[in-house]
């Protein structure tokens, strides 16, 4: 099983890349309130890219914004790489 | 345009999409192009289009596409995004923003997933309606045309996975799918009637990706996205393909390399019985062949073929005379170059014989160190990575989508034939003593004419497409064109020439614009086909005639430099035009001083399209 660190240095490339902003590295606290390119356009965008690098797929809930924060998201995409 | 350096196969496809792209050499993926976008600068002197973007699904995401990949490809975009769902209520209302706007072209996009919901809302089984919903497409073509010049650039509907039926399903003519089947087959029969109307072919795009990935119903329930984000870019890349040959970006002519690429092996070493080129052996030979076959039909819809190949052209041109599988003949080919010089030197012989630029071809060599020379030392001409499987070129090659047109002309279909009388003309010229005798030789006939529907096809065709000779490169589109057509105050005038060899068709545009004390040229350009026949100076005592017979003093015009137009810097001056006083592009023409121009060409008088000068 791939170890939490290197799942969250993957996340953090890609919210760097979708977010378009090398300084981010995430925190489980973090909402998008604390990132401020994380618009509905972006969390699209976001959302897709996710599902592209961990291969898994998100129900219609999950991708919609059940989600609290980061933390939860990191949690989920474990969960479905059968963590 | 440029390279495409990359190679697509179908074992590379599987892995997942790695090496798609467009043909400017980039790969169709929805983070690099957004990110590009946000990172290109285009001066100012990069060509604008004005375009809005009208959708029954959300569009945010393709404007950002959209913008990005015209960018890619040098063109600045300013972009009208239409409300969510809005299309009927901006496009039936004069006064909307869209219109204020003043678009180019209006970009349409109808998705699957709203056609969708609306069938399965209907109350009954209605039978009208595909009917229906044609009708309210036309009706929104309708007002946008009594509303604004700019071009339409409609979207075909996707037919959507879900299945009521099975099979059996296209047997139910009120089925989703064979209603979805019908609405596209009607919709198309109409455009194809319909000056002005462009497709950009949505359900070409879904079929090909396979509609079970393009679609994400979730997506759609959330966001209102048409199909799955991973796949918007190819959407984007359908329209973006359409605009950039609306606005002249077509290819001309496809310069082909003989051994390994027509066909497998090498013709000097293996010789007529040993290469690989054969319709009924199976494998290879047979994936020659149907590259053949695609190359002919290219030509055909009038795409020119040129070979540039290191060879003895004796032994080059053996397979074309002697081949019996051989598909394309030796006068398939308009120009063709066998030596042992490098092959950027053969294709600008090439593009001289031919009177195209660089960027209108398109480069086929198997052989990586050719196209890597070619890139180096012509980066405008369109090389892509072959791949080295010859049975998937043709799949390939129709995936880069390089020969998007927004026209089919007559001319197109004839173009192939006369290039080949092009050649005979040459021949003659060189048995000629004199430039004067040959010209005379040539029986020209001329017909200038009025702007009619018939021909606005091509004007506007001959208008997207001339670069070189071309004074203000002004690129009206088939409703604009048609616009001018009853317009008192233009005469927009077309020529044609024929001679004893054949017909050039529609060569030359000059728009005229009746002013108070003149006669303003708007616009004026020629095919480069008929360069040095007389053509202009024949026009140009006909637009004089004009002038004097309106009782106007003087003409004028404008030349408007661009990276192309060069060879017509001159044009006015040469005429005996003096720069304008007041306009420092501008020129002036005293009607009474011009010097009659002396030509061997003749109005031809019959034909039922000719006006008399009175009618203009």
């Amino acid at each position: 099983m791939e170890s939490n660190k290197s799942i969250v240095e993957r996340m953090s490339r890609i919210f760097r890349e979708v977010f378009d902003d090398p300084s981010i590295n995430i925190r489980d606290d973090m909402t998008s309130a604390d990132i401020e390119a994380w618009d509905s356009l972006t969390h699209i965008h976001l959302i897709f890219a996710m599902e592209k690098e961990f291969k898994i797929v998100f129900t219609i809930g999950e991708a919609g914004g059940s989600l609290k924060n980061v933390g939860e998201l990191r949690a989920l995409i474990m969960k479905k790489m059968g963590g | 345009m440029g390279s495409v350096p990359f190679a697509t196969s179908d074992s590379d496809r599987l892995e997942g999409h790695k090496h798609l792209s467009t043909h400017m050499g980039v790969e169709l993926d929805y983070q690099r192009i957004v990110r590009a976008a946000k990172k290109l600068k285009l001066g100012d002197s990069a060509p604008l289009m004005r375009l809005a973007i009208l959708g029954d699904c959300s569009t945010q995401q393709l404007t950002v596409l959209v913008k990005g990949l015209l960018g890619e490809a040098g063109l600045r975009a300013e972009i009208y995004e239409g409300g969510f769902d809005a299309i009927e209520l901006e496009c039936c209302d004069p006064a909307s923003a869209l219109y204020r706007f003043e678009p180019d072209a209006i970009i349409i996009l109808n998705s699957a997933q709203t056609l969708r919901m609306a069938y399965l809302q209907q109350p009954s089984e209605a039978t009208a309606y595909v009917g229906d919903c044609l009708a309210r497409i036309v009706r929104i073509w309708d007002a946008i045309q009594s509303n604004c010049r700019a071009a339409i650039l409609q979207s075909t509907f996707a037919v959507t996975p879900d299945s009521y039926f099975g099979s059996f399903e296209l047997k139910v003519p009120t089925s989703l799918r064979a209603i979805t089947a019908a609405l596209n087959a009607n919709l198309v029969a109409v455009a194809r009637e319909r000056t002005g109307i462009l497709l950009h072919d949505t359900e070409a795009v879904a079929s090909w990706v396979g509609r079970r990935q393009f679609f994400d119903d979730r997506a759609w329930d959330l966001w209102k996205l048409p199909c799955s984000l991973e796949h918007l870019p190819r959407i984007a890349k359908c329209i973006v393909d359409v605009l950039l040959a609306f606005h002249g970006r077509v290819v001309k002519c496809v310069v082909l390399d003989l051994d390994n690429t027509l066909w497998g092996g090498v013709i000097g070493d293996d010789g007529l019985e040993g290469i690989e080129l054969s319709m009924h052996g199976g494998g290879a030979g047979e994936s020659f062949v149907r590259l053949q076959l695609y190359l002919r039909q290219l030509r055909k819809r009038g795409i020119l073929l040129a070979v540039c190949s290191k060879n003895d052209e004796a032994v080059a041109l053996l397979p074309f005379l002697q081949h019996p599988d051989m598909v394309l003949k030796r006068d398939d080919i308009a120009v063709f170059v066998a030596n042992w010089e490098d092959k950027a030197n053969g294709i600008q012989r090439i593009r001289a014989e031919l009177n195209i630029s660089l960027d209108s071809i398109v480069f086929l060599d198997d052989n990586v160190f050719e196209r890597n020379l070619v890139r180096e030392l012509l980066p405008e001409v369109i090389v892509p990575e072959l791949p080295e499987d010859p049975s998937s070129v043709v799949k390939f090659l129709s995936e880069l989508n390089l020969f998007e047109t927004t026209s089919l002309s007559n001319e197109d279909l004839q173009r192939a034939k006369q290039y080949q009388t092009e050649a005979k003309r040459r021949e003659s010229a060189a048995r000629s003593t004199s430039v004067q005798e040959f010209l005379r030789s040539l029986d020209m006939q001329i017909v200038v004419s009025r702007f009619d529907a018939f021909h606005v096809p091509r004007i506007a065709q001959l208008m997207q497409r001339s670069n070189q000779f071309n004074l203000c490169t002004r690129r009206l589109g088939e409703s604009e064109c048609a616009a001018l057509m009853c317009d008192e105050s233009f005469i927009p005038l077309y020529a044609t020439l024929a001679d004893r060899f054949g017909d050039h068709g529609l060569i030359s545009v000059v728009v005229l614009e009746r002013q108070p004390e003149a006669l303003m040229v708007r616009d004026w350009l020629m095919s480069c086909r008929v360069l040095a026949r007389g053509v202009e100076q024949f026009l140009m005592n006909h637009v004089v005639a004009q002038a004097e017979q309106l009782g106007l003093k003087s003409v004028m015009g404008e030349y408007i430099p661009t990276a192309k137009n060069g060879m017509v810097r001159d044009f006015f001056q040469r005429f005996g035009f003096t720069h304008s006083s007041m306009h420092q592009n501008e020129w002036v023409l005293d009607v009474s001083s011009y010097q009659r121009q002396d030509t061997y060409l003749h109005l031809a008088q019959s034909g039922p399209s000719i006006h008399t000068p009175e009618d203009l």
